[in-house]
């Protein structure tokens, strides 16, 4: 029983439900409330809940700034695998420094400093993750464009989402060809499962190889084409930069996004100065 | 005035010692389509990229002659100039998409150039070639025909005058090529570009081409409307490329002289109609279906599978809905349907590499779902589209032994180098797979299906973007093999290939099989071939257009049946 969860699980994290989940993450929510945002109100509303809240120690404002991303997060339908890695990072740093206190003489009373850290860091990632897999990666460059950042910088992001499910798919197809051919030590045992991992990790070391040098095969066309649309012309070219900004526009919707907000700033505010 | 002028050209490679283009001479006018043929490494890329500029200044080396486009001299204009009068789509046209979104992958250029009506110079592009209601689509929702359209919008949206096509078609089904030369028929015709394919279907050539260039060893060798050019069939197959099959068969039957002797040969099967009209019809006796074979041993079974895709967006994609099959031991199975019929996700299912959502499949009377991997792989192997994903290894060498040294094979060394003999890759056993030519790493990689020696061989489209010569080779290892292996399938597109090896043709259509049984069940149900959009080898179109009952395969069947005729008649 607990064998078939074990491989029902290993199954459903294959690489390709990992690609799958990268290209719903960045281009699979494209219609939701928080994708459509105008990406520079976004930057602006992420310095604010990315910053402050390292610098406040006030329960209710925090508590208040945790719930106000929590909600975005929800409403960026962000993908189940982000979300995932995003707790495990959050809660294995803080179990980790608990455990640490309990064990070096600390008492219970280091539980609520723990908390309030805890709750700081899950603010501010909740906020990173609602604008970075919230917003569509051009749209993301093209925010940060505006705020001044090189071409180059943007458009690496773009293309780097445009590469990645293709890095994945070789990589997929050289660890199945290392999956057809190989031949893995045997793991009912524990010595043997052991074995299992050096042997899984040698060939994800090994696959190296072969990755970059069929990804480097590819690129060469990839740098060809590139010239000819143009891409050095455009990287010189304060018109270019001026038409791509041309189709960002700032809604009211994305005003009342913003009035929304800080209105939930401001009355946290007033309560933690109430109670 | 022409539209290309080359005068004098040579070039040579940085490093290399031997010109590509050795002082070629040419001129290419306006509203031309022009098919540009010949061996692999005459320089016809080469040529390509001299137009479009990418040579001299994008790739350098030593540069001797001039060309002109548009009477602008190219090593005076830069790139971005040139890619306005000049569009070029290439092989590997994946690779040559940047952008996510369609539209934005078409319009991406004129962007870059700040043209102002970027967007809508796109669209237009889109329309021109056929892909008007998919401008918000993802790239990865397209097909492989789709993604080539969407390659040429790109060069279109600039407004060339001339686009160059590097082997368009290789890897498409005949739905989606015939979709792709209509597309380039009508931008031709209607928009008055000039365009230039490198090819080796010279049966589209015969349909679509005004002109041919044969190229050989870096010189133009000549320049010939496209009737006069297939007809020079000993020059062509000197150069490694076939004519068209009714060109091939008309040579042989002229050379018994059942044709006039000299003048053009007929190119494509109307012309074919017309030509052989003379040639009196032979009796035609439809041989005895030769006795059903007994079905051997069962080596794999497929019950009421089902299989979805997980999608970026919605629902799952349905590829299999309750399909069944078996595999019996000895045969010989060539595994068709169009792109996206399931070809390669039948084959993954067998080695374990995707699950069936429903179903159960058995791999020697074993449900796959008992099978450990390792345990699979001795029984069945996987050659993939793609051989350079086989390569694990930096020679070819040890990526054909890893899986028998992992194994503890025994006399593992031995059977390594007899298997490279085999495959004549004895003298390139010490290089990197990725670095061979296109024929010598489908070589190497079938050396490595069969390393095991699996009871049941799966090739995924072993002919694909191979040149028809190389393909030829391959052909002859594969009817080799036959003595080694004991199970094959083929998935392919290529019908002469199913023609000339298969003993048993599934069709696949619409996620289950739709026909099974031999090349004269499925390729003489004309209602089977029409739906599921296959198409036989152009030879038995022509032999049933002169003969309704007539069922040649083969260039020699076809002249074997009808040269017949006429002895009977004497």
């Amino acid at each position: 029983m607990l064998n078939k969860l074990s491989e029902s699980i290993l199954d459903k994290f294959s690489m390709d439900f990992l690609r799958n989940q990268v290209l719903k993450n960045a281009y699979g929510n494209d219609d939701t409330l928080i994708a459509v945002r105008d990406p520079r109100v976004l930057l602006l509303w992420y310095l604010f809940f990315g910053l402050v809240p390292w610098f406040v120690n006030d329960i209710v404002f925090l508590l208040g700034c945790f719930v106000l991303v929590m909600i975005t997060t929800l409403l960026a339908r962000v993908a189940g695998l982000v979300l995932f890695l995003f707790a495990l990072g959050v809660f294995s740093q803080t179990g980790y420094l608990l455990i640490v206190t309990l064990l070096f003489g600390g008492d219970a009373s280091a539980i609520l400093p723990l908390l309030v850290l805890t709750l700081k860091v899950t603010t501010v990632s909740l906020a990173s993750v609602t604008v970075f897999s919230g917003l569509d990666p051009d749209r993301l460059s093209n925010g940060l464009m505006w705020y001044g950042c090189p071409e180059r910088l943007s458009f690496s992001i773009s293309y780097a989402y445009r590469m990645l499910p293709m890095l994945m798919e070789e990589f997929q197809n050289v660890l199945l060809s290392y999956r057809l051919r190989g031949n893995p030590p045997a793991h009912d045992s524990i010595p043997g499962k052991i074995r299992y991992l050096i042997y899984q990790v040698k060939v994800i070391v090994h696959s190296f190889y072969p990755l970059m040098l069929n990804t480097a095969k590819r690129s060469r066309t990839t740098v060809e084409a590139l010239e000819i649309k143009g891409y050095r012309y455009a990287a010189s070219s304060k018109e270019v930069r001026r038409m791509k900004l041309a189709s960002l526009k700032i809604s009211y919707d994305d005003l009342i996004f913003a009035a929304v907000s800080f209105l939930w700033v401001a009355v946290t505010m007033l309560l933690s100065s109430i109670l | 005035m022409a539209s290309i002028k080359i005068e004098n050209l040579s070039y040579t490679y940085p490093g290399a010692d031997r010109p590509v283009l050795d002082h070629v001479d040419l001129e290419i006018m306006p509203g031309d389509f022009l098919a540009i043929v010949g061996n692999n490494g005459c320089g016809k890329s080469t040529l390509c990229k001299v137009l479009n500029g990418l040579i001299p200044h994008f790739i350098s080396g030593d540069f001797q002659g001039r060309v002109l486009i548009d009477g602008q001299d190219t090593r005076q204009a830069d790139v971005g100039v040139l890619a306005r009068k000049v569009g070029y789509v290439y092989q590997d046209f994946e690779n040559q998409i940047v952008r996510p979104t369609v539209l934005d992958d078409a319009s991406y250029a004129c962007l870059n150039y700040g043209m102002a009506d970027y967007q809508a110079r796109g669209r237009q592009a889109l329309a021109q070639c056929g892909l008007q209601n998919r401008e918000n689509e993802y790239i990865w929702q397209l097909s492989g025909g789709q993604t080539h359209l969407l390659a040429l919008a790109g060069a279109v949206a600039l407004g060339p005058d001339i686009l160059i096509l590097d082997e368009p078609i290789a890897q498409l089904d005949p739905g989606h090529a015939d979709r792709i030369y209509g597309v380039l028929r009508e931008l031709n015709e209607k928009y008055n570009k000039t365009i230039l394919v490198i090819e080796h279907h010279t049966e589209y050539i015969a349909d679509y081409c005004k002109h041919v260039l044969l190229l050989r060893d870096g010189r133009a060798a000549w320049y010939l409307p496209v009737r006069q050019a297939l007809s020079r069939v000993e020059e062509l197959q000197a150069s490694n490329i076939f004519p068209p099959q009714v060109t091939l068969a008309a040579h042989a039957l002229q050379a018994k002289g059942l044709l006039p002797a000299g003048g053009e040969l007929p190119t494509t099967i109307g012309e074919g109609q017309q030509a052989f009209r003379s040639i009196p019809r032979p009796e035609y006796h439809r041989p005895c279906p030769p006795p059903a074979r007994q079905p051997g041993q069962t080596v794999a079974e497929f019950q009421d599978v089902s299989v979805s895709y997980r999608s970026v967006k919605g629902e799952p994609h349905t590829v299999f809905h309750n399909l069944n099959l078996t595999l019996h031991k000895g045969e010989n199975i060539a595994l068709i349907g169009s792109n996206g019929a399931g070809k390669s996700t039948l084959m993954k299912l067998l080695v374990g590499l995707l699950r069936p959502t429903g179903g159960e499949i058995l791999l020697g009377g074993q449900s796959l779902k008992e099978q450990k991997p390792e345990q699979i792989a001795r029984k069945i192997s996987l050659v993939y589209q793609n051989p350079e994903e086989m390569f694990i290894k930096d020679s070819i060498r040890d990526d054909i032994a890893y899986a028998m040294q992992v194994r503890q094979v025994e006399n593992w060394q031995t059977r390594t180098e007899e298997l490279l003999a085999r495959f004549r890759l004895t003298d390139l056993a010490d290089r990197d797979g990725r670095l061979l030519s296109g024929g010598q790493m489908r070589r190497a990689s079938l050396a490595i299906g069969i390393a095991l020696n699996p009871s049941l061989l799966l090739l995924d489209e072993p002919t694909a973007n191979l040149d028809i010569a190389t393909r030829k080779e391959i052909l002859r290892t594969l009817n080799d093999m036959k003595a080694v292996t004991e199970t094959v399938m083929i998935a392919t597109h290529d019908m002469q290939l199913v023609c000339e090896w298969a003993d048993r043709v599934v069709v696949l259509c619409g996620g289950s099989v739709v026909g099974d049984g031999t090349r004269d069940a499925v390729f003489g149900d004309r209602a089977l071939t029409e739906r599921v959009g296959i198409r036989p080898p152009e030879i038995f179109a022509m032999g049933r257009a002169v003969c309704e009952e007539a069922l040649c395969y083969t260039v020699p069947e076809f002249v074997q049946l009808f040269g017949e005729g006429k002895r009977n008649a004497e």
